[in-house]
């Protein structure tokens, strides 16, 4: 569905993606695990088109993709930006409306309207409330629920988990599994690399800006160098 | 006390002009984060564009008022392509953006007094001169048209940004440029309009402006008032212009009308430093916390 191949960009004079290449399959979790400044969140913004790539090309479905942000929402892929980066000046409604800014289909804007509040029932309850009040949990379900009202399909995560409490980032990884029953697919870039393997169905490791290691999601949470870097286990039978 | 009332009503009518020049300074704040200084030039032409088009096509008031209107929103959505497009494209820094408006600021002035002239010039009378009486308060018809013709327009205005979906992005992306351009919004086509409005507000006012006092290649330097206004409701926001619009109108006529005409605009740029010390982030500066 999604094909980044030999991707390069720069972050500010930084080389932060070195010739990335990462394929997704549709109805697909694909998780990026890897240190911070490992080029993962740059990685999401050279699909969304909000940093510039040098060399390299994405395809998605078969087609390249287009530069610019909105034509690539409309083209169906939507990124949730890490931070959650709501709009705090805005009711919680209008946050999700804005979600679906390029549609204009009423019926099936409402129908998803409907499905993001029965994902988040709290978020029903907030409809009317400054998005700004709500709890940093709140705050990622509404950008989460923002993202699904522009009914993309592919969705892209940007370390949704930054921040939460425990219960919270249950939570979170629990919807992520919904919105693939939904039929979406989900590309998950995250730092506590446990849930994202365990969630995931294939994985790519990320390390000053290369992919280092790939392979089934349920294959690399048992890799000792993964266990070693990502999930603080020592591994003693290495040597 | 009708003495009180009377200067009152001229704060506001004056007030309201300042408020149709705030607004638009303060949306391009809002989203760009500097300061457009262009904004006076734009008003400048308005208040020419609508002199030539009575005095020299003929046109019906209304016709030339709006006329100017558009003209003014042509020149501001030119303005934004030429001077400020390229640096955008380019992630110059604000300072870049500051420098740019003060030089399209100059380019339209010194354009104006190049090709039609420095001189002063004066609107002919469009509203009968004789005032008429409001229960013993004499209002002047061109001030009782000022503020109908500002209300209506800001009214217009904030259903637009409060009630259309073209609105609702404005708002989104004077928060975080960012998310709304990952949430499909088109940020430069939303740039585009907000000059647009902007600049067409700029022409109307700059068209009332002209028919009260003169029209002068300098007169955009009236453009400073929209900048005291916009810091004293707080930069950025909409209500806060407007409010800060009529309370910089009513102080500067009660200043002129019960101390001296000289000491109007030393008050107002005094308050303007007070605000700036003391709070400076006016009295409707974004107050919303972003938790996150």
């Amino acid at each position: 569905m999604l094909e980044i191949k030999n991707l390069h960009a720069y972050y500010g004079g930084i080389h932060a993606l070195k010739g990335v290449g990462i394929s997704v399959s549709e109805g697909e979790i694909v998780t990026i695990i890897g240190a911070n400044g490992a080029g993962k969140s740059t990685l999401l913004n050279a699909v969304s088109g909000i940093v510039r790539y040098r060399e390299g090309s994405i395809f998605f479905k078969g087609k390249p993709l287009p530069r610019l942000p909105h034509l690539i929402v409309k083209r169906g892929i939507v990124q949730v930006p890490e931070g959650r980066l709501i709009f705090a000046n805005l009711t919680v409604k209008d946050n999700l409306m804005l979600g679906a800014y390029l549609r204009s289909d009423k019926e099936g804007i409402k129908r998803d309207l409907e499905k993001v509040y029965e994902l988040f029932p709290r978020l029903k309850e907030r409809e009317k409330q400054m998005a700004g009040t709500l709890s940093g949990g709140e705050q990622q379900m509404l950008a989460i629920g923002r993202g699904l009202m522009s009914n993309p399909e592919l969705i892209l995560l940007d370390e949704p988990s930054l921040g939460l409490a425990p219960i919270m980032v249950e939570t979170i990884f629990r919807v992520i599994k919904d919105i693939k029953n939904l039929g979406k697919t989900i590309l998950l870039v995250e730092q506590n690399a446990y849930k994202a393997l365990s969630t995931a169905d294939s994985a790519y490791m990320l390390e000053q800006g290369r992919v280092v290691k790939s392979g089934r999601a349920a294959d690399l949470i048992n890799d000792p160098g993964v266990k070693e870097s990502y999930l603080g286990v020592k591994v003693n039978n290495r040597s | 006390m009708n003495q009180i009332l009377q200067q009152l009503i001229n704060g506001f009518s004056i007030g309201s002009v300042y408020a149709l020049m705030a607004v638009g300074y303060s949306l391009v704040y809002s989203i760009m984060n500097f300061s457009n200084f262009a904004h006076g030039g734009v008003i400048m032409l308005g208040a020419y564009f609508g002199f030539f088009f009575i005095t020299l096509f003929k046109m019906p008031f209304w016709v030339a008022f709006i006329g100017a209107g558009i003209c003014s929103m042509l020149v501001a959505v030119l303005v934004e392509r030429m001077a400020y497009k390229p640096l955008r494209a380019r992630n110059a820094p604000f300072l870049y953006f500051m420098i740019s408006a003060m030089g399209a600021s100059m380019f339209i002035e010194n354009f104006v007094i190049a090709t039609i002239g420095p001189t002063f010039r004066t609107y002919p009378q469009i509203f009968p001169a004789e005032p008429f009486s409001l229960g013993g308060i004499y209002v002047g018809r061109l001030d009782m048209m000022m503020f109908l013709i500002s209300a209506v327009s800001l009214i217009a205005l904030v259903y637009f940004i409060e009630c259309t979906k073209l609105g609702k992005a404005i708002q989104a992306t004077a928060f975080n440029p960012r998310a709304s351009a990952l949430m499909g919004i088109n940020t430069d086509s939303v740039i585009l309009t907000v000059f647009g409005l902007g600049g067409f507000l700029a022409g109307i006012a700059g068209v009332l402006f002209g028919m009260k006092y003169t029209v002068y290649p300098q007169i955009g330097f009236i453009t400073i008032k929209s900048f005291i206004a916009a810091v004293f409701g707080g930069l950025g926001s909409l209500p806060g212009a407007v409010i800060g619009s009529f309370i910089l109108g009513i102080v500067e006529t009660m200043v002129s009308g019960y101390i001296m005409s000289q000491y109007r605009d030393l008050i107002s740029f005094s308050l303007l430093i007070l605000i700036l010390v003391f709070k400076p982030m006016g009295l409707m500066g974004k107050s919303v916390e972003d938790k996150a």
